[in-house]
């Protein structure tokens, strides 16, 4: 059991199913949380954050950070809604090109020019937030294709649609990718410690661009369904997804010191978040308090994954005592035995 | 006894690696393009757009300065500005009936305790700065929707005047923005709060070995960050009158924009307020200068990404030593 | 230690006699060729490689044969590291070649070395700590597929470890979780899976106990059996007389020679690695004795340093011997006020120090001056002139802000006492050469009140040998000024011949304790790898 809830990629399942109970309690049997139409809802927002959320966390699982995929989301709706009016599966693919275009360059910069990523995709996330806007003409561009719309969301046995499926498809072989091949060992030894790795022979500068031009295929693909789905492409609305997908990646179980963290964790920390999100919204919580939750929960995590946090709560445990040994001594007048 | 070396022959300070000095070749080839591309535009110097050019740029460019402290002490930047701005915003107006003192006092103190909770994480526990601010930027704007329900807060008659006029001829913004700056600056090079700030910045292992106190400077520096944040916000809800969550969207993007395009490192221990001046400066006449050739805000926008895209990958250059 | 040495030879000898079938069953697909030592089949030439004015090899030329088992003798700084580091395609060499069969190739990165059949056991351990132990010792490695959890690579693993007497290492845990002995032995068994044609040791030795080491010696004579050629780079000369067949001595960056052990005795080999008589390099011994500046009692890091007790007079220099992971690196960072969960009384001239902040520890007195520079060191974007006052702002400070004259001239004064040439003040940290980023490190630590103490770890790790004597004069001279000082080191000349008193350590407990004159670098080597009295 101990070794259940120190593995990291079960503990978000573990916080699922805690916050199923506390949502049943919440919600004292008058039914308004547990119905097909909540899953609905939770799966669907798990195909909105859960793509960008996988590429965020493979790039933290090799111990750098995408920050341009909440653009790359937006620019690549844009591609997809102009390019996918006759055959929608074209604007797939053009984006999701695209997105792996951009990714093999960012990562390809990093690499020849010894960069960290945060800078590069820094610039990368303006740039392309930039390029989304001037497309949009900071209006939406509606998406002809309402039967595409409507054919994204279908419902498929009740509970996922066809953004879902893929969606988690994507997660499945990005699992199966990670735990059984080589590269995927690579991409954790990377991570772990990239010094090592390329002492032992692993290809860690092709290895950069491949995980980035992965991150920017996977926003993409999230990007330009989403957009499908809303038969619209909006500049600005998307780049606010970065917050939910680092809280799900790292509810997920993935670290930010590399080397750790899965797929399958990823889905348990969309879960979770889709499932408080939604699980707030039916028992009638304004959408601010999801805000609330969001950030809270990613600060406590923010400070359990925290460098220095073992050092200083033992100073602190320590001075507590001192401070206790002290109060003793003086009310005894002599030292307590240790 | 006088020290020749000391006193030898003052030499231009040109770095010493190769790389270094094509950067310094690149920027200033960029300023004079920069200036050029200004004479042959016409209306560029006319005082409407000068003005709306230096209003815009005092915003920013505050937020840009307190982003430099940020910066500077190694944290790379903060995503949760934006919102200190629009909160401090919210609570200047909200607490005018103080008087005008009074109430910059409170929002002072506002945004300084905010950014100085995730000041106090980062530095003693050494949490990942991004993701503290990301989770800031959620709870603040959270909590602010929660409270004000969305509504913007605004002002009884004209408390807020004084704050949209002009001192010794020059726009309440712009004077507040150019103080902020030499303040900065000063605090920068002069203080030994200055100094320690570069080198946690520059390396935080070494600084603690040294037994300086880098929990403490980062607290601090991101103190700062708020103070100077909120002064932004102040000026911005006197000169809209009103304390709106809108106000502030954005500003993170453009201050970090400022930072790295004026020069400073974004991994911290090298920079300055004077260069986050600069880097607003510049990207306010990029603007203006797109603005009088026809081009959209949205192609400002873009054109600011290339921009910083391409200063952080110059930024190679100078780390050739 | 002679002693030792004649009656390991012979449990080392029957040991490779029995394991030899064994061995070479074990060591898989590669088709023994035994080819008659002799043939070269990897060499270099005329290789050259500076780091900006530090030389770090000149114009080196050597060559191994098949079946030959090469020991790489010299002192810190001589190249060892930066030969093995262009074999294995880390560095690129500014002129010369790597030669392999005949023909010269570039090997541009370390996957290049593998296809090359040059494979390492680095000094520094390149394990990922998350992974696990299987996916340690084959990563990175040509010949796993695309599906790399697979039934007959992981029993090859297993076969490794057995090899090495480390079956008790389970093959699934994540590698952050052994220690560093187990964790030697996981690379050595990486080593033995890449079955390369040239392998190279790096001090493979200095975490392992005898039995381990002798399991060791066996693999590599059992390797060597099948044509294939060691290159084994060590400071432990018994080692080199036990298992090599010749010795390359590199000195300052240049082959001295090459030499078959056999006929060459071991005060010859220790010349031609020093090339001078032991004595000149080191100062002489110090004066006076005062009072004590630091009293440690029961200090104890838990599960590292147990209970450890000393004290350092002024005016002495104390050295702490022992190797990666005995304790000695941490003792002086706990002192130093680095480790948070470091327990015992500590007292400097006299008070007590509670442990646990550096900030205190430096107002108490204690200096500490980091091995590694550039991650404890130096301020690198900082000038010069900065980085030498980040101590003492405090003192020309007013209200806050800081005098800039009085600084000036305090980093001039600095400068002027290490040795730095006050014209590159104003320069970046990080343009200057290692030795004088270590005066800058000395610099700092200067007070006015002259009765600090000095902490040093591995004082003068990566410094070439011209610099070294300089940093030696300046211990020596601070002692003078009645600092103490205590410093880590695991450079064994280095401790003999600075040290006034020389403390040994082994996995956390002290073992002896010495004066100048007391004491060899033999006997440091027998008390830091296996005391007598030690229980295993």
């Amino acid at each position: 059991m101990r070794s259940l809830i120190v593995n990291r990629s079960v503990r978000p399942y573990l916080l699922l199913v805690a916050i199923i109970v506390a949502l049943w309690l919440l919600d004292a049997g008058r039914g308004r949380f547990f119905t097909a139409a909540t899953a609905f809802s939770v799966l669907q927002e798990f195909a909105t954050i859960g793509p960008i959320a996988l590429g965020l966390g493979l790039s933290m699982i090799i111990r750098e950070f995408d920050l341009s995929v909440g653009g790359m989301m937006s620019f690549a709706g844009c591609i997809a809604v102009l390019s996918g009016a006759r055959y929608p599966e074209l604007g797939v693919l053009l984006a999701v090109l695209f997105g792996v275009l951009w990714g093999l360059f960012q990562g390809t910069v990093m690499v020849w020019l010894r960069l960290g990523s945060i800078g590069v995709t820094l610039g990368g996330l303006l740039t392309l937030g930039g390029l989304a806007y001037v497309v949009t003409g900071n209006l939406s561009i509606s998406y002809p294709r309402m039967d595409v719309a409507m054919a994204v969301n279908q419902p498929v046995l009740q509970l996922l649609s066809p953004r879902s499926i893929i969606t988690l498809a994507a997660f499945l072989a990005a699992a199966f990718f990670m735990a059984r091949t080589r590269i995927g060992r690579d991409l954790y030894a990377t991570g772990s410690d990239r010094r090592a790795a390329m002492v032992a022979g692993v290809r860690t500068d092709v290895i950069l661009p491949g995980v980035f031009a992965c991150s920017g295929a996977l926003a993409a693909l999230g990007g330009s369904l989403l957009s499908y789905s809303l038969a619209a492409a909006s500049g600005a609305a998307l780049t606010d997804a970065l917050v939910p997908a680092v809280a799900a990646a790292i509810i997920g179980g993935v670290s930010l010191a590399g080397g750790k963290g899965t797929p399958i964790g990823i889905i348990g920390g969309v879960l979770v978040l889709g499932l408080l999100s939604a699980g707030l919204n039916a028992i009638g919580t304004p959408p601010a308090v999801q805000d609330v939750v969001t950030g809270g929960v990613l600060f406590l995590v923010a400070i359990a994954d925290a460098v220095d946090l073992d050092p200083r709560l033992f100073t602190i445990r320590r001075y507590w005592s001192d401070m206790f040994l002290r109060r003793d001594l003086d009310k005894s007048g002599q030292a307590p035995a240790e | 006894m006088s020290d020749q070396a000391l006193s030898a022959p003052w030499r231009l300070p040109l770095p010493h690696s190769t790389g270094g000095r094509v950067l310094v070749a690149i920027r200033l080839a960029a300023v004079l393009a920069l200036v050029g591309a200004a004479a042959t535009t016409p209306g560029f110097f006319t005082t409407v757009s000068l003005f709306s050019l230096l209003n815009t740029m005092s915003f920013i460019g505050c937020v840009a300065v307190g982003m430099t402290f940020i910066t500077l002490s190694g944290n790379i930047m903060s995503f949760a500005l934006s919102v200190t701005l629009s909160t401090s915003g919210i609570i200047f107006i909200a607490a005018l009936p103080l008087g005008l003192a009074g109430a910059m006092i409170a929002a002072l103190a506002f945004g300084a305790a905010l950014t100085g909770v995730q000041g106090a994480v980062i530095g003693y526990f050494r949490a990942n700065p991004i993701i503290v601010s990301m989770a800031a930027l959620a709870l603040i704007t959270g909590g602010a929707t929660l409270i004000t329900q969305g509504h913007g807060v605004y002002p009884q008659g004209n408390a807020t005047a004084p704050l949209q006029g002009r001192v010794f001829g020059v726009p309440m913004p712009l004077f507040a923005f150019i103080v902020t700056v030499i303040a900065a600056q000063i605090v920068l090079s002069f203080t030994r709060f200055g100094r320690q700030l570069y080198m946690v910045g520059s390396n935080w292992r070494a600084a603690l070995a040294a037994g300086l106190e880098p929990a403490r400077i980062v607290l601090g520096a991101y103190i700062a960050a708020g103070l100077c944040t909120a002064l932004a916000g102040i000026l911005m809800a006197g000169r809209y009158s009103s304390g709106d969550m809108e106000l502030g969207i954005g500003y993170d993007y453009h201050a970090i924009s400022a930072v790295l395009v004026g020069g400073t490192a974004i991994s911290g221990g090298e920079g300055s307020a004077i260069r986050s001046l600069i880097g607003a400066f510049i990207i306010a006449v990029c603007q203006v200068l797109l603005l009088l050739h026809g081009f959209s805000t949205q192609v400002q926008y873009l054109a600011i990404g290339i921009i910083v895209l391409v200063v952080i990958m110059l930024q190679t250059l100078a780390d050739e030593a | 230690m002679d002693v030792k040495v004649v009656l390991q030879a012979e449990p080392v000898a029957g040991a490779a006699k029995a394991a030899a079938p064994i061995a070479a069953d074990k060591m898989g697909d590669s088709e023994p060729k035994p080819v008659a030592g002799g043939a070269a089949i990897v060499g270099v030439r005329q290789l050259c490689k500076s780091f900006g004015p530090i030389a770090a090899l000149k114009d080196v030329s050597l060559d191994i044969g098949a079946g030959e088992i090469r020991g790489i003798c010299g002192e810190n700084g001589a190249g060892k590291s930066t030969l093995v580091k262009i074999l294995t395609g880390v560095y690129r060499p500014d002129q010369g070649a790597v030669v392999v069969d005949g023909v010269a190739v570039s090997v541009a990165t370390p996957r290049q070395a593998q296809e090359l059949g040059i494979a390492i056991v680095a000094q520094e351990l390149s394990l990922c700590p998350d992974l696990s132990v299987e996916d340690n010792i084959w990563l990175g490695s040509l010949k796993v597929p695309f599906l790399h959890k697979q039934p007959q690579l992981r029993k090859r693993a297993a076969d490794a470890l057995a090899l090495l007497g480390a079956s008790h290492i389970a093959l699934d845990v994540p590698v952050a979780s052994l220690s560093m002995g187990e964790r030697q032995l996981v690379e050595i068994a990486r080593l033995l899976t890449r079955d390369a044609r040239v392998l190279i040791l790096d001090e493979p030795t200095a975490t392992l106990t005898d039995v381990e080491i002798e399991r060791i010696f066996a693999a590599l004579l059992a390797v060597k059996r099948e044509g294939r050629s060691v290159l084994y780079i060590t400071h432990r000369l018994a080692e080199v007389y036990t298992i090599c067949d010749s010795v390359s001595v590199l000195r300052n960056g240049e082959l001295v020679a090459t030499r078959p052990l056999n006929g060459l005795d071991r005060t010859a080999l220790i010349e031609l690695m020093l090339g001078r008589p032991s004595g000149e390099m080191y100062p002489e011994e110090a004066r006076a004795r005062g009072a004590p500046a630091l009293v440690v009692d029961g200090l104890s890091l838990p599960g590292i340093v147990d209970d450890f007790t000393m004290t350092a007079r002024r005016g002495e220099i104390v050295c702490i011997a022992g190797q990666v992971g005995s304790g000695a690196a941490e003792i002086i960072t706990a002192l130093a006020g680095l480790v948070h969960d470091a327990s015992g009384r500590v007292a400097v001239n006299g008070r007590q120090l509670k442990l646990g902040s550096p900030a205190r520890a430096a107002r108490r007195g204690i200096m500490f001056v980091s091995g590694d520079r550039a991650a404890e060191g130096v301020f690198r974007r900082l000038s010069v002139l900065q980085n030498l006052v980040a101590t003492r702002l405090r003192e020309h400070s007013l209200f806050g802000f800081l005098r800039g004259g009085a600084l000036r001239a305090a980093a001039s004064q600095l400068a002027k006492r290490v040795g730095i040439d006050r014209r590159r003040l104003r320069a970046r940290a990080d343009e200057l050469s290692g030795g004088n980023q270590q005066k800058l490190a000395f610099g700092r630590c200067i007070e006015r009140q002259a009765n600090g103490v000095l902490l040093m770890n591995e004082p003068t790790r990566g410094i070439d040998v011209g610099a070294r004597a300089e940093i030696y004069r300046l211990m020596r001279s601070f002692c003078e000024e009645g600092y103490a000082l205590l410093m880590a080191s695991s450079d064994l000349e280095e401790i003999v011949g600075v040290g006034d008193v020389v403390i040994t350590l082994y996995r956390g407990r002290q073992v002896g304790h010495y004066r100048r004159g007391e004491v060899t670098m033999h006997r440091i080597v027998a008390d830091i790898t296996h005391p007598a009295d030690a229980a295993r």
